[in-house]
């Protein structure tokens, strides 16, 4: 039995199931990022999904990404080939493996459970500081993509090149419809 | 009547005429009697020494304020006892009260916090200084108008006075900015915090929990000249005037036939006949532009006297009446009212920056004698925007249309059919009122 | 008039409405939108037992903490 741990340990099981963790995380999150965007109200009566669905999915994918979230942490700190301590999840300097890009996982992990704590808390926030920490899912998202880019192995080939470009493609047009619809909004009022 | 083009515009200095009166407007007739410390304290006693029940407790100001049935004047007619009972229970050793004096007067067409910093600002300081001792606090604010220059003068060199004769009360003075709803209590404490002096919700009334979640009595200054009043000549001083069941007197804003404004001071009970002479006869808007308007003749058979207006149907509000001239529909002052409320809404509460002009521009439409103009529409928007904003001035506004609709059926009619007949018989074009956007 | 069945007043803070409408989704039962996509409350605001989890869930999902579930009038 201790002949298969080890096995596993050291095989490439556990690569696998962190890199393709990784991959997954990178879209759902996209997702959670862009249904968070998308929430603003239209003009009244144009209203496709409704917003509390919109909502609820944003927070239920986001459950679901932090849970394999897990997963991918675990894996990468269990994983004996290599060399990653169990803080280099939560802490941006001193990783021993590809430290820059592990920092920005690290930097990413750090702003999501600010976000997570808030949102967990929010009735007990004034609303603007709620929103404020919010923010930070923006730059939490951006230090996934520099993770991704720079830690991970697949990112040589052209499919993950290709999720990156749809992921930051889908953010920015989510985006700029939002900033557009904004003012819409405010010269209407 | 203040013509209508005058309707939002604050009057000057020279177009308000303060008459003398029998308690507050006392040294009216004796020009700058009342910005004069040693002249007035041979009127009225030093709040550190007291009137003839002493310095007042809490406890015994709430019963005196009780007894004479003291209502604020600011326009709500909020039991006075009841707010300063509850700063008080609301206090604590290191929650101490504040004391605001309200003078910033938003409605345009009222002039009698103007008339008290003029005439008598000490007697207004003294109502104050008797809470402040009352709630054992030392901070008292001053919020004036910024378009009447003359009220932060006269307070400033009242305040000046009064440091002058050893009062340690800390008297902090600030000015509003323009508009009409700057005078809303919850605005001002807004302006005393440095934000925009704009109403925000109030989760607790301010009494309870105000600026910086202090207990503040905030109250108008007229309100605090009756208090002075009343500390100074005690219960049964304080009845000689008025009536058993409304005491005391009170100040009112008369709109002439031109563009000024009278300031009186008239007993509880007196007869409107006697305060408006003929105009009483005449169809005149009461309360302000958030008030109602009286029908002809209503007034003549009416005293001048919270709960006759009352059951009339009426309200007295802050003491305002404006009564427009024989030429002048009161549809179409409406509407100019109306479209003047509409522009001062503080932009901050959907159903009112939305509802107010929508309902002003169907009032102006009707205003118009346009065919178009639709009476369930009216109502529907009056409806819609009661109730559903930070402050009243939604609400007030519905009224005072509301009012008019019942009042004026028969113009109301007339206009939805095309016709005015108060232009028709004064063979006047019908009014333009709301066309202009300003 | 006191419903002895109100377990909750909901309140809007006007000034922090933005007119999302999410409330109105959550609740129709008492909540609908005006013209210009503003909560309207129906019966003064007053929660039965049955819509107390649904009005918490409309109070949560507002976007800009803009209802508020008070404690029922004595």
């Amino acid at each position: 039995m201790d002949g298969l741990g080890e096995r596993v340990l050291s095989g490439p099981a556990l690569w696998y199931l962190n890199r393709g963790t990784g991959v997954v995380l990178l879209v759902l999150y996209t997702l959670v990022v862009v249904l968070g965007i998308a929430g603003v109200a239209r003009r009244p009566g144009v209203r496709r999904l409704p917003q509390f669905a919109v909502q609820g999915l944003h927070r239920s994918l986001a459950g679901l990404a932090t849970g394999l979230l897990l997963a991918h942490i675990v894996t990468a700190v269990v994983d004996t080939y290599v060399d990653i301590r169990w803080w280099d999840a939560l802490v941006p300097f001193g990783g021993l493996y590809r430290p820059l890009y592990l920092a920005a996982g690290a930097l990413a992990v750090d702003l999501l459970i600010a976000v997570i704590l808030t949102s967990l808390a929010k009735r007990r926030l004034s609303d603007r500081a709620w929103r404020l920490v919010h923010l930070a899912a923006y730059p939490s998202w951006a230090a996934s993509l520099v993770h991704t880019v720079g830690i991970g192995t697949d990112v040589t080939t052209p499919w993950l090149r290709w999720i990156l470009v749809g992921c930051v493609a889908t953010v920015a047009a989510a985006t700029v419809a939002r900033l557009v619809r904004g003012r819409v909004v405010a010269e209407q009022a | 009547m203040v013509g209508m083009s005058h309707i939002g515009a604050i009057p000057s200095a020279d177009q308000v005429e303060i008459r003398a009166g029998a308690r507050l407007l006392a040294s009216a007739a004796y020009p700058g009697s009342g910005s004069e410390l040693a002249t007035h304290r041979r009127t009225w006693p030093d709040p550190r020494i007291g009137g003839p029940s002493g310095r007042l407790s809490a406890d015994v100001l709430v019963e005196q304020a009780r007894a004479i049935g003291l209502a604020g004047r600011g326009g709500a007619g909020f039991p006075f006892a009841t707010k300063l009972a509850a700063a008080a229970s609301s206090a604590r050793l290191l929650r101490r009260p504040v004391v605001v004096v309200n003078a910033a007067e938003g409605e345009p067409a009222s002039a009698k916090d103007f008339a008290l910093a003029l005439t008598a600002p000490h007697l207004v300081l003294d109502g104050a200084a008797v809470a402040a001792y009352a709630l054992r606090c030392t901070e008292i604010h001053i919020v004036m108008p910024r378009e009447r220059p003359a009220v932060r003068d006269a307070f400033e060199l009242a305040v000046a006075q009064r440091r002058e004769a050893g009062e340690r009360l800390s008297w902090q003075l600030t000015e509003t900015g323009p508009g009409f709803v700057a005078g809303q209590a919850r605005a001002v404490i807004e302006a005393l915090s440095g934000r925009p002096g704009l109403p925000v919700t109030a989760w607790q009334p301010e009494a309870m929990s105000g600026l910086k979640g202090r207990p503040t009595l905030l109250s108008n200054a007229e309100t605090w000249a009756q208090v002075g009043a009343l500390a100074g000549l005690g219960v049964d001083g304080y009845r000689q005037l008025g009536t058993p069941r409304e005491p005391g007197t009170t100040l009112l804003s008369l709109s002439a036939s031109d563009d000024r404004v009278e300031v009186v001071e008239v007993a509880y009970g007196t007869p409107w006949a006697d305060v408006l002479g003929g105009d009483a006869r005449r169809p005149a808007l009461v309360g302000g532009y958030h008030g109602t308007w009286a029908a002809a003749g209503a007034l003549s058979s009416l005293a001048v006297s919270r709960a006759d207006m009352r059951d009339a149907g009426l309200t007295l509000g802050a003491g305002v009446v404006v009564v427009p001239a024989p030429d002048e529909c009161p549809v179409a002052v409406t509407a100019a009212v109306t479209a003047y409320l509409a522009g001062e809404s503080a932009g901050r509460c959907g159903p009112c920056f939305n509802g107010l002009p929508a309902l002003a521009a169907e009032v102006g439409a009707l205003a118009r004698c346009n065919t178009g103009a639709s009476y369930s529409r009216i109502a529907e928007l009056a409806g819609i925007v009661t109730g559903r904003g930070a402050c009243a001035h939604p609400d007030g506004t519905a009224r005072l249309v509301r009012s008019m609709v019942t009042v004026f059926d028969d113009e109301v009619a007339a206009h939805l059919g095309g016709v005015c007949r108060v232009a028709e018989s004064s063979s006047r074009p019908p009014s333009t009122a709301g066309a202009r956007d300003d | 008039m006191t419903d002895s069945n109100e377990v909750g007043v909901l309140r809007v803070d006007w000034p922090a409405c933005m007119g999302r409408g999410v409330c109105a989704e959550v609740l129709p039962e008492i909540i609908t939108l005006d013209e210009w996509g503003y909560p309207v409350i129906a019966g003064g605001g007053a929660v039965s037992a049955e819509l107390r989890d649904l009005a918490r869930e409309a109070v949560t999902s507002c976007p800009h903490a803009a209802l508020k579930l008070l404690p029922p009038r004595r």
